[in-house]
């Protein structure tokens, strides 16, 4: 493989985001406190796979049991399936507060063996989010670190204590997703209401301040709005990308159209309803043809054919049902998907009690 | 299983996991057996974490130990909440909570609520967000209201209605289970009350601010008034004033009450000449308004896309 990039070097995650495939086998690891992606060869050990089912229950009881936390002290971001060997790796924030720490952790999917993904002495490249604390915003929390060794020193008089600098202004990052030589990045800030999406040449080149691209989108073609991208997935090819909002517009937009500076509205093409947020999306293809799995706080899993994205027109009417058709499967508490090999969707479904399992579901019963 | 000294072996689980399974899926706690002569030390690779009871197994007999939690007394407490003024918008986008310490993640759902008058919580006003929208030291926390519930045309919108009531008051009320980031509750709830007003739907006119020149050669503040109040946390970023030669006026910059001006107290005398007051385009207001846009923008009204003004001139006689 070629070393896109990387170099032998050891990383520390402050904080468990998002994580996605990148190509050869390459984890873009967020981490949201630091506002960097590590992309990290994680150098799995598996063999390639054959698309076969993978099914496991109490699967952060199991991850706490490695990590010794209880369940409840463990927070799943984050689901990636690795390409070849189909093993799963997991973003998992253990502990809360100044006992909590983020963790990568990867499931066998042969024995269902768990083991921690130390990030020590591995390939890997890092990128500082821009748009995060910027050299136009000074301004910083100062605070006194609890360990004896964060921070810096600060000499007060006669005195030396230590000190904290921390950005006020964060961005956290919601979803990636790496196309063609591009890593996607969706945030959210904790001020402005950005509808940015940000794109970052893939191997990191320290370069993307340039490819900002705020999206509107228009609703019922009364309004113009902007908002955060919450969750999105490229398909087509990577010539289209499906976003879903804060406020559940999903729209529509062309690749081809991104460019860096000018204004794009994509095509809203479906509303998840109200008091729903959108939290996954993922790409299958059923008998030939591409469809989208939407994952979502009030419903079922979504299923929508791409051909109808394709043939909705931008919504104008105010009636139900809001946009492109939809099939609804009955399978409540996903919160997270990806791709497990060509057969199947690895589902993390939270059950009635805050339990979390890992479900296959497969892709010619969508 | 893990290797001891010679014939001991130690294995440790939280013990909620203890009984649940064995083999490769259900692992013991990672981490090193240190042996010190007839000792044998486990250092765990995550620290034990306060509050958790764990089952250790040594030669096959097994022990219950409880870790205690944090029996410190609580300290942590609110220190502000934005907006500040009486009476917000219907259509408020953000509030900002400050407390006095770091905190931890993962408690604002539960513990951040908006509340009517009557005692009624409005649930689904807030829109949950998960991570949870702090500031890099844990110390501000960013609550958002629905914004599916407040742009118009959306199917949230049509169907629910503003998170805020019409013309009504709420609280937004923060509780002791807030943790801290030692995992302690807050000292004491806090809450600020609001009444409902209008809604805001105008972009934001630096045009319609008064800026009242200081005058020359004194180090007097200069204030700017807005029409309305603004976003606390933007504000405390957007505005800046560079003097005649269009560098910046140095000196410490501070939102006014309710956010609905500004102060910039100089670190050197004012000089004669065109000043300009300059704003960041993503400067909003309390209802998600910025000066290039507004939240939710009628495509039939003309005028939507006039360009802002960039900065307000002010002249020093």
């Amino acid at each position: 493989m070629t070393d896109h990039g990387l170099r032998t070097g050891t990383v520390a995650p402050t904080s468990a985001g998002p994580i996605d495939f990148g190509p050869d086998g390459i984890l873009f690891v967020a981490d949201n406190v630091a506002a960097t992606v590590h992309a990290v060869d994680v150098a799995d050990p598996g063999a390639a796979a054959a698309s076969e089912p993978f099914d496991l229950d109490d699967v952060d009881a199991r991850i706490g049991s490695l990590l010794g936390s209880d369940a409840a002290d463990v927070a799943i971001r984050d689901l990636a399936v690795h390409p070849t060997t189909h093993n799963v790796y997991l973003s998992v924030q253990r502990g809360h507060g100044a006992a909590g720490t983020a963790v990568l952790v990867r499931i066998d999917r042969v024995d269902a063996s768990i083991s921690e993904v130390l990030l020590v002495d591995v390939p890997l490249a890092t990128l500082a989010i821009t748009d995060a604390p910027a050299e136009d915003d000074e301004r910083q929390d100062v605070t006194l670190p609890l360990g004896a060794h964060e921070g810096e020193e600060l000499p007060v008089g006669e005195r030396t204590i230590r000190i904290q600098r921390s950005a006020i202004r964060t961005s956290t990052i919601t979803d990636m997703a790496y196309v063609d030589g591009m890593l996607f990045v969706a945030g959210l800030s904790n001020e402005e209401f950005s509808s940015k999406l940000r794109r970052y040449p893939f191997p990191f080149t320290g370069r993307a301040a340039d490819n900002n691209l705020e999206i509107f989108h228009v609703s019922h073609g009364q309004w113009e709005t902007a908002a955060p991208i919450r969750v999105f997935v490229p398909y087509d090819d990577g010539r289209s990308i499906l976003a879903s909002y804060t406020c559940t517009p999903v729209v529509h937009f062309s690749l081809a159209d991104l460019r860096s500076g000018t204004k794009v509205v994509g095509r809203t093409v479906a509303e998840l309803g109200p008091l729903n947020q959108p939290l996954d999306m993922v790409s299958f293809v059923q008998d030939g043809a591409e469809h989208l799995l939407i994952a979502n706080t009030s419903h079922g899993l979504l299923t929508i054919a791409c051909a109808d994205i394709d043939r909705q027109e931008p919504l104008t009417q105010m009636t139900e049902p809001v946009g492109v058709p939809r099939k609804t499967e009955e399978l409540p508490g996903v919160v997270r998907l990806d791709n497990f090999g060509e057969g199947y969707v690895l589902a993390l479904q939270r059950d009635d009690s805050g339990r979390h399992h890992l479900r296959s579901l497969k892709v010619s019963s969508l | 299983m893990t290797p001891a000294g010679p014939g001991v072996r130690i294995e440790i689980r939280p013990a909620s996991a203890a009984g649940a399974g064995a083999g490769p899926g259900w692992p013991a706690t990672t981490g090193a057996v240190v042996v010190d002569g007839a000792d044998a030390c486990f250092v765990p690779r995550h620290p034990f974490l306060a509050g958790t009871t764990y089952a250790v197994r040594v030669d096959g007999t097994e022990t219950l130990l409880h870790r205690a939690g944090i029996d410190t007394p609580a300290t942590a407490h609110v220190v502000g909440i934005h907006p500040t003024c009486p009476t917000v918008p219907r259509n408020l986008l953000r509030c900002y909570v400050e407390f006095d310490r770091p905190m931890s993640e993962g408690f604002a759902a539960r513990s951040v609520r908006l509340i009517e008058a009557n005692g009624t919580e409005l649930v689904d006003a807030l829109l949950p967000t998960e991570p949870e929208l702090w500031d890099g030291a844990r110390r501000r926390l960013t609550v958002l209201l629905d914004p599916g519930r407040i742009k118009r045309g959306l199917v949230g919108h049509r169907a629910v209605g503003y998170p805020l009531p019409t013309g009504g008051d709420v609280r937004l009320v923060i509780d002791e289970r807030m943790r801290d980031a030692d995992g302690r509750p807050l000292r004491a709830a806090a809450q600020r009350s609001y009444r409902v007003g209008a809604d805001e739907r105008r972009p934001i006119d630096p045009t319609a601010w008064t800026v009242p020149p200081p005058p020359t050669g004194t180090g007097d503040d200069l204030v700017v008034r807005f029409d309305r109040p603004l976003d606390h946390a933007l504000l405390g970023r957007c505005l800046r004033v560079l003097d005649p030669l269009g560098a910046p006026v140095p000196g410490r910059a501070t939102p006014g009450p309710q956010d609905r001006s500004w102060r910039l107290s100089p670190a050197r005398p004012w000089r004669a000449g065109e000043h300009r007051l300059v704003v960041d385009p993503v400067l909003e207001d309390l209802a998600g308004n910025s000066v290039t846009r507004v939240f939710d923008r009628e495509l039939d009204r003309p005028g939507g896309r006039t360009p802002p003004p960039a900065s307000v001139p002010f002249l020093l006689a």
